[in-house]
């Protein structure tokens, strides 16, 4: 065991190619996946510290409210945060797997391949978990520009505290080698499992009804909030919310094969092929956007609050104060969420490329231009996107529109945010996708002339 | 097969379809192609044998207009290959060649059937078309009832004879293969052969293929040796085997 791991750091040399992309792709996702918690768990402590120790022009009474909704957008961008630490942790293995292969060749262990593996993920891990750090430091000054309360958290408040700091660096390289040693047992148990693609079974349509069910619940809950206590409709608010959040997970693989089989049915090479990959791994396909569905849809439903709060009449500076800061926390969840996605998005595709690296080379030598792949690649990323983030954001506007619909006409500005921020993110994600641009050249270039 | 081609440099014929002259190419330092002449004929399949690191592969890709070769010239029907654009190779490569490789040229996202019409819908042919035409192909190459598998459920051999479908669903001049039989059993690929051979001959095309196996080559008409950069004529070893069969399920096609 202490041989092989001796060998590792000279393997690592030898199975690189000309290209580092992969690896630096790794370490940059573990950095922001560990940025971005910091930042969203620095938030709530802000809001804690703030509850516990309210200031002199902070009226006390609201304070444990913005607990709550704290820790309803860390609940949110967990799961999405999660996701992308584990893509980073496959995309690392996915490019050792021909190394492993030759290891296994000369007679190393199932085990220790895994070791192994497990090792060098958790040391990506934790270089992207030192830069996490750093980036969470650099950004506090951004964060502490978002007036929340009535006034910005200072950069103190919302840093994550040395404590914090040191366990980032402990569990994100854990989680790392956890989740890299996990793809990896697939490989070492079935090495046909992965490269033996057959069609997957079509998921069943019974999903929907599980989304629809909640949708109906969460409606007749709206309906009958307002004779209910404060308390007791906010968390029957926050019950429903997580009901249709969890369907929505549910539901959103399946949707994506729908959409998958409907693109497949006519149209062009690159919409076809676009079309089979989503088909072939629809679950890939919402690991990368579903978080983002998720974060739309509730910023849609708290984008229509300011309009809520002027057609009831309760326009007192406090629940004005209150709904503004609805606002802002949904379209920063959303924006967060945006951003998971691109460096999801991102990462996908760059493991994507290295996994076709050979049928991609073979289809360009027999003359199958590049901008296929390139087209193919944008749609597999935007068709899901789009559809799950307007159906979301779409959903969230529907099901709120028999309350508030007069409130858009109202007060605008809201929806105008939720809108940007939806332009923006799927900008963003288009951007990111770009990265595996030139790797997809790369990859091409070195198969001409390796002549096999 | 119209060749009776004596030895030596072979004079200009009429049917001269793809030809090569003074071809040199250089990696770093290594000539893998020092001037090297030869000519494919109308129909014809020709053998191209050598070593590993002979300079065989890299004589393929050149003569496919994949590699400029750094001195020489390749021309088809009379027409410079060599000079075209990056892009025009590209476009050349899709519409008047076809190509076998080894293994993994089939998407494996894709069933059969969409690996063999996709040279056809990139030409711009509309889905159902392409689709049909794969699926004739595939239906003369033995292959009927599994045009809706992907490459992962098919065997060596069928993935091969998919990938043979692939390479002449859009009707090409020239048809390149770069050891396709190469990850096949002895009997997988001599069926693979056949198929290759026969169906590039039943619809017109010429064939190239590279290969440093002797049983391979001997289902082409002719044969050439790469050495050190060098082309030869190779004597035929199985005069009786080259002859080459009509492919059982594709004669006639198209």
């Amino acid at each position: 065991m202490r041989a092989v791991l001796a060998l590792a750091p000279r393997l690592r040399r030898a199975g690189e190619d000309r290209s580092v992309t992969p690896t630096a792709l790794a370490v940059a996702a573990f950095a922001v996946t560990t940025a971005l918690t910091l930042s969203v768990v620095g938030g709530l402590r802000g809001f804690v510290a703030r509850e516990a120790d309210p200031p002199s022009w902070l009226d006390a009474s609201m304070a444990p409210t913005y607990v709550i909704l704290a820790w309803v957008a860390v609940v949110l961008l967990v799961v999405p945060l999660l996701a992308l630490a584990g893509a980073a942790a496959r995309l690392g293995v996915a490019r050792r797997d021909a190394r492993l292969a030759t290891l296994r060749l000369l007679g190393v262990t199932p085990r220790e391949v895994v070791v192994l593996t497990a090792v060098e993920t958790a040391a990506q891990g934790l270089v992207g978990a030192v830069l996490g750090v750093v980036g969470h430091a650099l950004l506090l000054p951004v964060w502490a520009q978002v007036p929340f309360q009535g006034r910005p958290f200072t950069a103190g408040e919302l840093w994550v505290g040395w404590a914090g700091a040191v366990l980032a660096l402990l569990v994100v390289p854990l989680l790392a080698a956890l989740s890299g040693a996990a793809s990896l047992r697939r490989v070492v148990v079935s090495p046909l499992g992965v490269a033996r693609r057959t069609t997957p079974p079509g998921m069943r349509a019974v999903r929907v009804l599980g989304v629809v069910g909640a949708l109906v619940a969460f409606v007749v809950g709206a309906r009958v909030m307002n004779r209910l206590g404060e308390a007791v409709a906010i968390a029957l608010m926050l019950g429903l919310l997580a009901l249709v959040l969890g369907t929505l997970n549910l539901v959103g693989p399946w949707t994506v094969g729908v959409v998958g089989r409907l693109m497949a049915r006519r149209g062009g090479p690159a919409r076809l092929l676009a079309a089979r990959r989503l088909l072939d791994d629809p679950r890939a396909a919402w690991r990368v956007v579903g978080g983002l569905g998720l974060a739309s849809f509730v910023a849609a439903v708290l984008s229509v609050m300011p309009g809520f709060t002027v057609l009831s009449g309760e326009s007192d500076p406090q629940t004005e104060l209150l709904v503004a800061d609805l606002v802002t926390g949904g379209v920063l969840t959303l924006a967060i969420a945006y951003v998971v996605a691109a460096v999801a998005a991102g990462i996908a595709q760059a493991a994507g490329v290295l996994d076709r690296r050979r049928e991609h080379a073979l289809q360009l030598l027999a003359g199958v231009p590049v901008e296929l792949f390139d087209a193919v690649r944008r749609r597999e990323v935007l068709v899901p996107l789009l559809a799950v983030s307007l159906t979301s954001a779409g959903v969230g506007l529907v099901v709120l529109l028999p309350l508030f619909g007069a409130s858009l006409v109202v007060r605008p500005d809201g929806l105008l945010l939720l809108l940007g921020c939806l332009v923006v993110g799927t900008l963003a994600v288009l951007a990111a996708t770009e990265a595996s641009r030139p790797l997809l050249r790369a990859t091409a270039a070195t198969t001409v002339v390796r002549a096999d | 097969m119209t060749s009776q081609t004596p030895p030596g440099p072979p004079p200009a014929r009429p049917d001269v379809r793809l030809s090569a002259r003074g071809l040199v190419h250089r990696f770093g330092t290594t000539t893998a192609l020092a001037g090297v002449d030869v000519d494919l004929h109308d129909g014809e399949a020709l053998a191209v044998m050598g070593p590993s690191g002979s300079g065989k592969s890299t004589l393929l890709h050149c003569l496919a207009g994949i590699l400029v070769p750094a001195a020489g010239e390749v021309t088809l029907r009379g027409a410079p290959v060599s000079r075209l654009s990056d892009r025009e190779r590209s476009l050349l490569r899709r519409r008047r060649f076809g190509f076998v490789f080894q293994f993994g040229q089939l998407l494996p996202e894709l069933p059969a059937q969409e690996n063999v019409a996709l040279p056809l819908l990139l030409l711009g042919v509309p889905r159902a078309e392409a689709v049909t035409r794969a699926r004739q192909w595939l239906g003369w190459l033995g292959l009927g009832g599994m045009e809706e598998r992907r490459p992962g459920e098919l065997s060596g051999g069928q993935a091969q004879r998919v990938a043979v479908a692939r390479a002449l669903v859009a009707g090409p001049e020239v048809v390149f293969a770069d050891e396709p039989t190469g990850a096949l059993d002895r009997a997988t690929g001599a069926e693979v052969m056949r198929v290759l051979t026969g169906a590039t001959r039943a619809a017109g095309a010429s064939l190239v293929v590279v290969t440093h196996d002797e049983e391979t080559a001997a289902w082409c008409g002719r044969r050439v040796e790469v050495r050190d950069g060098r082309l030869r004529e190779a004597p035929r070893v199985h005069p009786s085997t080259t002859a080459t069969p009509v492919v059982a399920a594709g004669g006639g096609a198209r």
